[in-house]
């Protein structure tokens, strides 16, 4: 939900209690005017009405639908004018309503009489119509005028927000420039920016030192492996007997991988900085043929019988090396968790480059492959790096990766086309 | 054959010169550039072994000072690093081949020979052991001068056996060796064994001693010392 739309809830939601309190308050507020006001008009009649008397012959004669007026004795206390509620038949209505009467008493001529009349009272359904209908009605005014408004209003506040959002999402470690922010008149944002501003140039610092460290750990870690592996071969060629043969043996083979491990590490983390620069449009069709014609050997050796569908001169856009390793350890992949005998089959169109093979059914998950390290055999030779170079291949070009295990059969199906 | 290593890493260089003289190959070494110009303008060799890398500059700087003064020489650079920009630069420069750290010493030696076959001997070098007889310029390989049917691959591993006569040839050297740098990941020994094991049929099959041996664990090694 938009946070503009947020506001806008919250704001009417609050507004509705106010106008809902509001409501009674002018409510109450309006009825006791009303009865007030009412009164002071009937003491007004009740005062006209007295002066009248002392014009006439009989004052009492003035007695008419809705002015009583009875006489009292001289000496009796004078009343006060007073307001009091009563039920009383209503003409024009037909029927018995809710009325306000009025008394005080007055001295005419030197008699004293107590006067009193009614009048329909303002009932408190038309008050509350009155109330509602004028609060519905701003209610409506402020709805309108809030939600077009703040819209306007939002769009001006937020740009400097949507600006950043852009300057995030172009974010690019190989560029090497940390997040700068046009300053802003809000101080959130300027907050906001600050922190941003901070981090892109920490995490551009630690992937510099990550990157240097992974750089030179596979540079330098070349020399010392080869001076054991010279060493472990001269002393396998010197005079041992079995045991320490298959001492030598045993460290001799930790380092091949160690050497394999390393290789592979420096090549992904050369894919990850994208360093292979230099896309040329390839004939993947042909690299395709001519690596299976590479492996052909090894196939034939693990009988392995391979059916392709391979569209010629299907064209993709990669560096030469990086096509060259996708479509190998593709390959190496299919081959080396094979069954023997068994089968691989290879679809290659404009669209897609499906490659499947029989083979073990996985353990776990497939997709756990793609993680680095992650091997269906976790004795087998292999180091588990092989998909993880295929799949940081593909993200590179933005081709999607598909692992799956079907019919026992392993296989990955790459998007050409993103 | 005698040889100029230039490589800074002593360690290193004490392990590939007690390789080669152990295969009768002389093997001279300094550690830097101004040392190696030296020895370039004085002596001569059959190959240059060179790093790129060492304290005083880069070996690639040298290329040119080899070319002009070992007319005859091989240049063949061993590098710690594994790129591709490095291996096509000295190539262009005039190297004949390229190895990239670590390397197995038998390769080592492996390429170094075909090298001096190829140039000092131009190629018409036949390797002849008792019965065997392997002619790397059409690679053809006979024994008691009947022609073996092998394939490309086999022909290879009996070449590097030939060249690395009672030196035990770990899988993994032999995986490289056969199949090259890319497909290191590649590790499956059983194609080895079943290249030995075709390789072995044959030679048998044609009335040869079986030199090569099993050295459990590790590989395999031709042993000239082979009994009937």
């Amino acid at each position: 939900m938009k946070l503009i739309n947020q506001f806008t809830i919250w704001y009417l939601g609050i507004s509705i209690i106010v106008f809902l309190i509001g409501g009674i308050l002018i409510f109450y507020k309006m009825e006791s005017e009303i009865d007030f006001e009412q009164g002071q008009e009937l003491e007004r009649q009740l005062d006209r009405y007295a002066r009248k008397m002392e014009t006439l012959e009989n004052p009492g004669s003035l007695q008419k639908d809705r002015l009583e007026i009875t006489e009292l004795p001289a000496d009796q206390a004078m009343v006060r004018f007073h307001i009091s509620d009563t039920l009383a038949w209503h003409e024009p209505l037909e029927q018995v309503e809710r009325q306000v009467k009025a008394g005080k008493s007055y001295l005419v001529n030197g008699r004293h009489f107590y006067m009193s009349t009614y009048n329909i009272m303002i009932e408190s359904d038309d008050i509350t119509e009155t109330v509602v209908q004028t609060m519905v009605a701003i209610f409506l005014m402020l709805l309108v005028f809030i939600v077009v408004t703040s819209r306007l209003v939002s769009k001006r506040i937020l740009q400097p927000f949507h600006q950043s959002l852009d300057k995030i999402r172009t974010f690019n470690f190989k560029d090497n420039q940390p997040l700068v922010f046009e300053s802003t008149r809000t101080e959130e944002f300027e907050k906001l920016h600050d922190f941003l501003n901070k981090m892109s140039v920490r995490l551009l610092s630690d992937y510099k030192i990550v990157k240097e460290f992974s750089e030179n750990l596979s540079h330098e870690i070349q020399t010392p492996i080869a001076v054991a592996s010279g060493k472990l071969e001269l002393l396998l060629n010197s005079p041992i007997d079995k045991q320490q043969a298959n001492w030598i043996g045993a460290a001799y083979r930790a380092n091949e991988k160690m050497t394999k491990i390393v290789n592979s590490l420096a090549t992904l983390a050369k894919l990850e900085n994208q360093e292979f620069e230099g896309t040329q449009s390839i004939n993947f069709s042909s690299l395709v043929t001519d690596c299976l014609h590479e492996y052909e050997e090894l196939m034939g050796m693990k009988k392995i019988t391979v059916h392709q569908r391979i569209k010629p001169s299907v064209k993709i856009d990669m560096h030469a090396h990086m096509a060259e390793m996708l479509v190998d350890n593709l390959l190496n992949n299919a081959i080396k968790h094979n069954t023997s005998p068994g089968q691989i089959c290879l679809e290659l169109n404009n669209k897609v480059l499906k490659i499947s093979n029989k083979g073990a059914r996985p353990t776990g998950n497939v997709t756990e492959y793609l993680k680095r390290f992650k091997k269906g055999n976790p004795s087998s030779e292999s180091i588990g790096l092989g998909l993880s170079i295929i799949q940081q291949i593909c993200r590179i070009h933005g081709y999607t990766l598909e692992y799956t295990f079907i019919n026992e059969e392993h296989q990955i199906t790459i998007q050409l086309q993103n | 054959m005698k040889i100029l290593l230039i490589e800074d890493q002593l360690e290193l260089s004490e392990n590939i010169t007690e390789f080669l003289s152990s295969v009768g190959v002389f093997c001279e070494t300094c550690d830097n550039c101004f040392d190696a110009q030296d020895k370039i303008l004085v002596n001569s060799y059959d190959s240059v072994v060179l790093d790129i890398m060492l304290p005083d500059g880069s070996g690639l700087n040298l290329i040119d000072l080899i070319k002009k003064n070992q007319a005859n020489s091989n240049i063949l650079i061993i590098s710690a690093k594994n790129s591709l920009g490095d291996k096509i630069e000295g190539l262009e420069l005039g190297a004949d081949d390229y190895l990239t750290k670590p390397f197995h010493l038998a390769e080592l030696h492996a390429r170094l020979k075909a090298l001096y076959r190829r140039n000092q001997l131009g190629g018409s070098d036949v390797l002849t052991f008792n019965e065997i007889q392997v002619n790397p310029e059409n690679l053809q390989a006979s024994i008691n001068q009947t022609l073996l049917d092998l394939t490309k691959k086999e022909f290879d591993l009996l070449l590097f056996f030939m060249t690395n006569k009672d030196r035990v040839l770990g899988r993994q050297a032999i995986v490289q060796h056969l199949w090259g740098d890319y497909t290191d990941d590649l590790a499956n020994f059983d194609f080895v064994y079943q290249h030995i094991k075709n390789l072995r049929k044959k030679i048998c099959r044609a009335g040869a001693r079986d030199y090569i041996e099993t050295v459990y664990g590790i590989g395999y090694k031709f042993n000239t010392s082979a009994e009937k």
